[in-house]
């Protein structure tokens, strides 16, 4: 019965977020994934004057038997650079998501409180320790990094040569590529301590 | 996109709850379900719900009791229902959740001359009748007991005053009253 609850409101949603404004102007949008209203696709438009702009950023949303009554299980697919969001798995730090969860948020809702973290990332509350630390430490350097990310995984705009020479020096090495890019970023793009670090 | 309504426009028809030309009507739907709202309750910060909507919510966290659209703090038993015209007898399939509170109906205000006529049945009636000013203090004091809307403050006023005067006597007329009220409830 809960699930009816569940699939009904899916739906309801569903068709809020394809009318909503955000829709129109690209900010938002959910797709749906099979026909029980069960798993659905998010994404999320990188928001202006951050690292994530221009950036595409797809979700994905499983929503519970007990939908609404707690809340959808949300992970970014499109790999991340941001303190909030784990850069291996995607995991989503964000307390609506959890504890603060209320019966009230829809699809709508979640996809632009996300879009708010990523403008607004709270370095205090991380789920990635190391992201967060070189946001505390080096705004510029986290800047670089999650702009080379957004670059590469979520179709953003611009490369950047040096990180790119870089990687490709790991992969020469033998290591795979996404690992590489993990490493340096989490080096500050030093190549000495990332090759360290992946051959200890 | 509204995320449902603020409540308060509803002074502008709640008839039309329930009626099913006004489906596009999106301010009366619960605010957790998203369909019209069945068995509707309102909470104290306005939003509105279906009562085995928000008393699911309610259940599934039961340290953490706020209001699901403003997280204001929120209790069961102070939503209050709506009863819309015609919309009383809607059977929900997911009824098995306890009633919904009822209304609290407060009796309007009564205002009457002076508190004894409120209170004019039987024997009372008549110790009022005879006792004037001394029994004054005895009989506010007997139906002091009563159920019924009164002000006790005033005949209470009167009999300290009357404390204040002579301890003595007021003890005499203390006694002669309660043995006047014996012989009533005898005779």
């Amino acid at each position: 019965m809960a699930n009816n609850i569940a699939a009904q409101r899916i739906q309801r949603e569903f068709k809020e977020v394809i009318k909503s404004d955000e829709v129109a102007k690209c900010a938002i949008r959910v797709e749906l994934v099979n026909d029980n209203y069960t798993e659905l696709k998010g994404e999320i438009a990188g928001p202006p004057d951050t690292p994530y702009e221009g950036g595409n950023f797809v979700l994905e949303i499983k929503v519970p038997e007990t939908y609404p009554f707690n809340p959808p299980k949300v992970r970014f697919i499109t790999k991340i650079w941001h303190p909030n969001i784990s850069s291996v798995t995607g995991a989503i730090c964000l307390d609506i998501l959890r504890d603060q969860w209320a019966a009230a948020m829809t699809l709508r809702t979640v996809l632009l409180s996300l879009q708010a973290l990523m403008a607004a990332a709270e370095p205090d509350d991380p789920q990635d320790a190391v992201v967060a630390k070189q946001y505390k430490d080096d705004q510029e350097m986290f800047r670089l990094t999650a702009k080379h990310w957004t670059a590469k995984y979520a179709g953003g705009p611009g490369g950047n040569p040096d990180f790119e020479m870089k990687i490709r020096r790991l992969t020469d090495m033998g290591v795979e590529e996404d690992q590489a890019r993990v490493a340096l970023s989490s080096y500050n793009w030093d190549l000495e301590r990332a090759t360290e670090q992946l051959f200890s | 996109m509204v995320i449902a309504s603020e409540a308060g426009p509803s002074k502008s028809g709640r008839e039309k709850e329930g009626s099913p030309e006004e489906k596009d009507d999106r301010t009366f739907e619960c605010n957790i379900c998203l369909d019209t709202a069945k068995d509707a309750v309102v909470s104290m910060c306005g939003h509105l719900f279906c009562w085995p909507c928000l008393h699911q919510w309610l259940d599934t966290r039961p340290t953490r009791q706020v209001c699901p659209v403003c997280k204001a703090a929120i209790s069961e038993d102070k939503v209050i229902p709506l009863y819309g015209r015609g919309s009383t007898k809607q059977e929900d399939p997911r009824n098995k959740v306890p009633p919904r509170p009822p209304g609290q109906r407060t009796e309007p205000e009564n205002n009457g001359g002076f508190p004894g006529f409120g209170f004019g049945d039987g024997g009372f009636h008549m110790s009022f009748g005879i006792g004037a000013f001394p029994f004054g203090f005895v009989t506010s004091s007997f139906n002091f007991g009563d159920h019924h809307h009164q002000r006790p403050a005033h005949g209470a006023g009167r009999g300290m005053a009357l404390l204040d005067e002579d301890p003595f006597v007021s003890k005499i007329f203390l006694w002669v009253a309660a043995i006047f009220i014996m012989w009533l409830f005898y005779a």
